[in-house]
């Protein structure tokens, strides 16, 4: 087991590296580069200027040649300045990274209370009513397009109703607990309506394929309780892909909220590497790239050893 | 060799001791009995009947979907407009059937795609194992962790005539359409990869897949004959799954600026068009966003429906 | 009408402020509680000298000051200095340069009482050192012209100094640099040049107070989502109304307007923030709520065409396409009319404007007369072919993702097709936009796009034959049209050398004659600002050029009732 783990991580880091290089390439291959998207802003920028600008931040050399520069530096723990923040990429990271971590964590949370009841529900009375309805209110979240949905809550919650801000992150320290979380309502509740018909879904549809195999009805039929039957031994099979289709969530999650933060002016991951992808800010993006990247391969890691824990005949050698 | 048929061997096996006649139909009867999913169903049908239709609906009714008539912007609903008109004053009923065939190839091509792929892969990947395994489930961490962004971009400047695509359709006003079809396809097929991979893995275990092996099967046979039937459901929820997810991240890069281009109408972007104007031309909004709303659901329930066909006793628990 | 009332409020609420003056205990900063504005962007770096964006202008209108700026009338006004320079009042003078050419040296008196936050004296030794670190070559501030156009400033005491210019201009009275903080930040720059935009306290510690000397401060700040102000003891000026002023950027244009309908913001700014054609349908709906305040700008949408793609070399063919384009249809039906349709490159709201050109009112029958005399006279379905069988068909591109433009291109395409001619969108993401197909000359076509541009500014880099990027001079230059006419190149170079007023008007005429006659370039109409503006807010006034509102916030307060 343990050489698996070493194993995998290890081919977590050479993965790592190639995107590394792979991303850096892919940003070198776009169109232009930062000097030309400053002309557009300021017609006032002379050939000279221009030539000067690029050299200065290196443009001028090579593709590969610029991310050895960028490699070596990085190994030494320097990632350099953001282009569109001018700051140290870290500290602009390191904040986006925990607002990122609190809004997906306390959505996923939401999301399993929602889904792991709701599923295992549906499953156990299939073209029931209540079946029927889970199913119905799962589609219908999965159904509505994001950005639409962010917008219909806004237009309910914050200009009709005005019991919540329309978006944005608090004041600061000079204002409670209570009023930071009121930010926050409303963005984990759109990521949350819009992500969890598909947990319920497949939370259902593996329960009911692990209700069906046999040992569960020999499990029944030696008279073991209805809860400890689904609890003990379906849900733990059932919980496979669902472990699966969770854990790639989470590494798509960090650069996928890019909807939902865009709208609710929410400062996380998504919208940071968004918006250095587009103002070509390459330490920024390479870095939280990298960082969306290896929380993916962890995530992936994670789920293979769930599954080896939760499957016993899955071995690894 | 009776032990292997108390397993779950080939569905067919089992089709054909449980009912009298083909598989397809059997498969069909099954369906039949899930209501919502033949809802659907028909509902789709007729839905691309009326997409499909549009160039003869846009013929009989005399109008142009992208004439731009500015006397005529956000014109109440008439005999001529049936659905009132847009923001340039076009037809928005047109636009509709327009954007629609838009939005369902777009999902259709790109799941369908992205579903081979993935079997392929997540078959190669759980039967063989070892190396192969290893290497292909990294090319597939890879590709998830792939950011779609520059992707797209970088897609979206690279010159297709250099790519031996005839110019014709390369400088169409369509291009968009096929760029987003290939990009979605390409980075779209890991889920369905991962969880091919992982039944595969939970299947080659089984005893029927070495006696399979044991009385010399080819391994094409076997994974085409036996595990394939198995691993479809998953396949199945997957792949249904993904082309209202494709509709929906359509909408979403339209959302970006990077969707189906104007004046080719989708649904998608008629949607984010129309959400500055969602106070003042709500109609504008809603009928896309319903008709996305409404497919993507009817993909949801047609999964469901061909899944509890597919398995055999998926339908008899408790309910009813 | 409005902006007539808007002037009158102004102009009652400076008298107001007059009378204050006289009784010198009265000026008291605040009372007006807060502000919070809703903008759309973000600055990259709160440095006044590198980078270029209107919303750190915006934002440092509040904060600091130009020595001069173009006023919401577009006349040019000292802000901080204490007089204009100009030859007739002596404080400017003609300089024979080392090389024989002709100079002038500008003197400027800085405001005595201009202070920083911090309590040390704004002083023309600071203006010295922005000059330094502007010319510095490794600093990295983008538009370097400016600082290498000064060979030398010359401080005199605290609050005067002389800049030495290498040429002389019509425009030698503005003083383009901005005032950097000596005594904090000397050190950093002289330490490391190179890094010094990495360290400067601008982005390192942005609310530190040495670093403003306008009405406002900035508090705190955080980074990508808004930023606090609030009033700045040192100020030397007309005490600000406000108690504190939040800037809160929300990027998304409809949640922009959630945000003010909910009230979680009191204004939209019109600098950055909502399309005209949204806040048109918004005043339908809530007109009552708040003020809408439209002002025409300097930003130029326009169509550049191709001039090597043989279709359009011909100028027939291009005064068909603006005779068959309903300008002013286009402008009445999506816009209500507040961006008026362009005729020309230079605003009618600029003083150098000519009214005496040529004009292309819409008239579909005289285009498809210059197209059949063009010899696309072959009709079918609905296209026009030549004799040859080749179709009249072009490609049109504009930035992906700017419903503006869409809305434009596809009228445009559509009215086009009725006289035949077979139009193609293709747009593409901005940055692949500008950054690739434009900047190499890529566009097939045409391309709809627009300029930025400042009163009196001489459209030099996008219609000077020496500007037409190609391979040989690495991409440089912005006559992206590939524009090229001896006339036109001198009297370009003479509209910028001309300091007789008269002269120089007559050059400019001829050249907005001649970009009419040749149309190299398609006019489209002005982008006007829409400012969305509380009822109770009174002061405000769009200035429409590239110095925001925000540097007359002093101006602004609340209404007694509101």
């Amino acid at each position: 087991m343990l050489s698996f783990i070493i194993r995998r991580l290890l081919q977590s880091l050479a993965v790592l590296f190639i995107m590394s290089f792979l991303i850096y390439a892919l940003m070198g291959l776009m169109p232009g580069d930062p000097i030309d998207l400053m002309i557009q802003a300021d017609p006032d920028l002379t050939p000279e200027d221009q030539a000067r600008l690029r050299a200065l931040y290196g443009l001028d050399q090579p593709l590969t040649t610029r991310y050895w520069n960028w490699l070596t530096a990085a190994l030494q723990g320097d990632f350099g300045f953001s282009r569109l923040f001018a700051q140290p990429v870290g500290e602009i990271l390191w904040p986006r990274m925990w607002n990122t971590v609190l809004l997906l964590g306390l959505s996923l949370i939401l999301s399993l209370m929602i889904a792991l009841p709701a599923g295992i529900i549906a499953a156990t009375r299939p073209q029931s009513t209540l079946d029927n309805v889970i199913n119905l209110s799962a589609f219908a979240g999965i159904s509505i397009p994001p950005f639409w949905l962010a917008i219909l809550l806004i237009i309910l919650f914050s200009v009709t109703l005005g019991w919540l801000p329309a978006g944005g992150m608090g004041m600061g320290e000079d204002t409670g607990l209570w009023e930071q979380a009121r930010f926050l309502i409303l963005p984990v509740l759109a990521l949350t309506l819009s992500r969890v018909g598909g947990t319920i879904r497949f939370v259902r549809a593996s329960m009911m394929e692990a209700l069906r195999q046999d040992y569960i009805r020999t499990a029944r039929a030696k008279g073991l309780s209805r809860r400890r039957v689904l609890v003990a031994h379906a849900l733990r099979n059932a919980l496979i892909p669902v472990v699966t289709i969770l854990a790639l969530d989470m590494g798509m999650l960090v650069s996928g909220a890019l909807i939902t933060e865009t709208i609710f002016g929410w400062l996380g991951m998504g919208k940071t590497i968004y918006d250095a992808i587009m103002g070509n800010d390459y330490n920024l993006a390479l870095m939280g790239l990298m960082f969306a990247t290896a929380l993916t391969l962890l995530a992936n890691l994670l789920a293979d050893l769930t599954y080896a824990w939760l499957d016993p005949r899955i071995k690894y050698g | 060799m009776t032990e292997v048929r108390s397993y779950d061997l080939a569905a067919g096996a089992t089709f054909a001791t449980e009912e009298s006649g083909s598989p397809a139909r059997l498969l069909w009867r099954r369906f039949r009995k899930h209501r919502l999913a033949m809802g659907s169903l028909i509902l789709l049908i007729v839905m691309a009947l009326a997409v499909f239709a549009a160039p003869l609906v846009e013929a009989w009714s005399g109008l142009d979907a992208n004439r731009v008539d500015l006397m005529a912007r956000f014109a109440a609903p008439s005999l001529e407009h049936p659905l009132g008109a847009d923001e340039l004053g076009r037809d928005l009923l047109l636009r509709l059937l327009y954007g629609g065939r838009v939005s369902l190839t777009v999902g259709l091509a790109a799941a369908l795609i992205a579903a081979v792929i993935g079997t392929i892969i997540g078959l190669a990947a759980g039967y063989f194992g070892g190396t192969l395994d290893a290497l292909l489930m990294r090319l597939t961490d890879g590709v998830i962790a792939l950011p779609l962004l520059p992707l797209l971009i970088v897609l979206a400047a690279i010159d297709l005539t250099q790519l031996g695509i005839p110019a014709e359709i390369a400088q169409s006003q369509e291009a968009s359409l096929y760029r987003i079809v290939v990009l979605v396809a390409l980075v779209g097929w890991t889920p369905v990869a991962r969880l091919v991979r992982g039944a595969t893995l939970s299947m080659k275990e089984r005893e029927f897949i070495r006696a399979a092996q044991a009385l010399g099967a080819s391994n094409l046979r076997i994974m085409a004959v036996h595990i394939l039937p198995n691993v479809a459901s998953p396949i199945i929820v997957a792949t249904t799954l993904a082309v209202g997810n494709i509709i929906l991240l359509e909408s979403v890069l339209s959302f970006l600026g990077l969707g189906i281009q104007p004046p080719v109408p989708s649904w998608g972007n008629m949607l984010t068009n129309a959400q500055e104007l969602m106070y003042s031309a709500p109609m504008l909004a809603v009928w896309p966003g319903l008709l996305i709303f409404v497919t993507v659901m009817a993909f949801n329930f047609l999964g469901d429906g061909l899944q509890d066909a597919l398995d055999p006793r998926a339908g008899q628990g408790q309910g009813y | 009408m409005r902006q007539r009332l808007a002037a009158l409020t102004t102009a009652l609420f400076m008298a107001a402020g007059t009378l204050a003056a006289e009784e010198p205990p009265a000026a008291q900063a605040g009372g007006a509680g807060t502000l919070t504005i809703g903008i759309t962007q973000f600055p990259s770096t709160f440095h006044p000298a590198i980078d270029s964006m209107l919303a750190k202008s915006y934002m440092h209108g509040l904060t600091r000051r130009p020595i001069t700026a173009y006023d919401p009338d577009w006349e040019l006004t000292c802000l901080v200095c204490q007089e204009l320079p100009t030859l007739e009042n002596g404080m400017a003078e003609k300089i024979e340069l080392e090389d024989g050419d002709e100079g002038i040296a500008v003197t400027y008196k800085l405001h005595p009482e201009a202070t920083w936050g911090d309590g040390e004296p704004v002083t023309a030794e600071d203006v010295k050192f922005t000059w330094e670190v502007g010319k510095h070559p490794d600093t990295g501030v983008a538009a370097a012209e400016a600082y290498r156009r000064i060979l030398d400033i010359e401080v005199h005491d605290d609050h005067s100094f002389t800049a030495q210019i290498d040429r002389i201009t019509f425009d030698y009275s503005a003083f383009g640099l901005p005032i950097l903080p000596a005594h904090l930040e000397r050190e950093i720059f002289e330490d490391d040049p190179a890094q010094y935009r990495n360290r400067t306290l601008f982005d390192r510690d942005p609310a530190n107070s040495g670093l403003h000397f306008g009405p406002y401060r900035m508090v705190d700040v955080t980074t990508g989502a808004r930023a606090t102000f609030e009033p700045n003891p040192t100020w030397y000026g007309e005490p600000p109304a406000f108690d504190r002023i939040v800037l809160r950027v929300v990027e998304n244009t409809a949640a922009l307007e959630a945000n003010l309908l909910s009230g979680a913001i009191d204004m939209v700014a019109g600098e950055l923030g909502m399309t005209v054609d949204q806040a048109v349908a918004l005043e339908r709906r809530y007109g009552e709520r708040f003020d809408f305040v439209y002002r025409p700008g300097l930003i130029y949408e326009h169509i550049d065409f191709n001039l090597d793609n043989p279709i359009l070399q011909d100028r027939k063919v291009r005064h068909a396409l603006a005779y068959a384009s309903n300008r002013d249809v286009i402008s009445e039906a999506l816009f209500d009319g507040r961006q008026p349709a362009a005729h020309s490159n230079i605003s009618p709201l600029d003083a150098v404007h000519n009214d005496d050109i040529p004009r292309y009112p819409y008239d579909p029958e005289k285009a498809e007369s210059l197209l059949e005399d063009a010899g696309w006279n072959d009709l079918r379905n609905g296209i026009r072919y030549d004799g040859e069988g080749n179709p009249l068909r072009l490609t049109f591109q504009t930035t992906a993702g700017d419903r503006t433009r869409e809305l434009m291109q596809q009228a445009l395409q559509s009215q086009w097709r009725d006289v035949g001619f077979d139009v193609r969108i293709r747009n593409e993401p901005p940055r692949v936009f500008f950054g690739q197909t434009m900047a190499q000359r890529n566009f097939p076509g045409m391309a709809l796009y627009a300029w930025l541009s400042a009163p009196e500014s001489v459209p030099r880099s996008t219609l000077h034959s020496d500007q037409i990027p190609s391979e040989e001079n690495s991409w440089t230059g912005q006559n992206y049209p590939g524009y090229a006419n001896p006339r036109m190149d001198d009297l370009l170079d003479g509209i910028e050398t001309e300091l007789d007023e008269e002269r120089r008007q007559e050059l400019w005429d001829e050249m907005q004659r001649l970009y009419a006659e040749d149309l190299p370039v398609l006019p489209l109409l002005w982008r006007a600002q829409a400012h969305i503006l509380p009822k109770w807010l009174t002061g405000l006034q769009p200035t429409g050029n590239q110095f925001p509102s925000t540097f007359w916030v002093e101006e602004w307060d609340r209404a007694p009732s509101g």
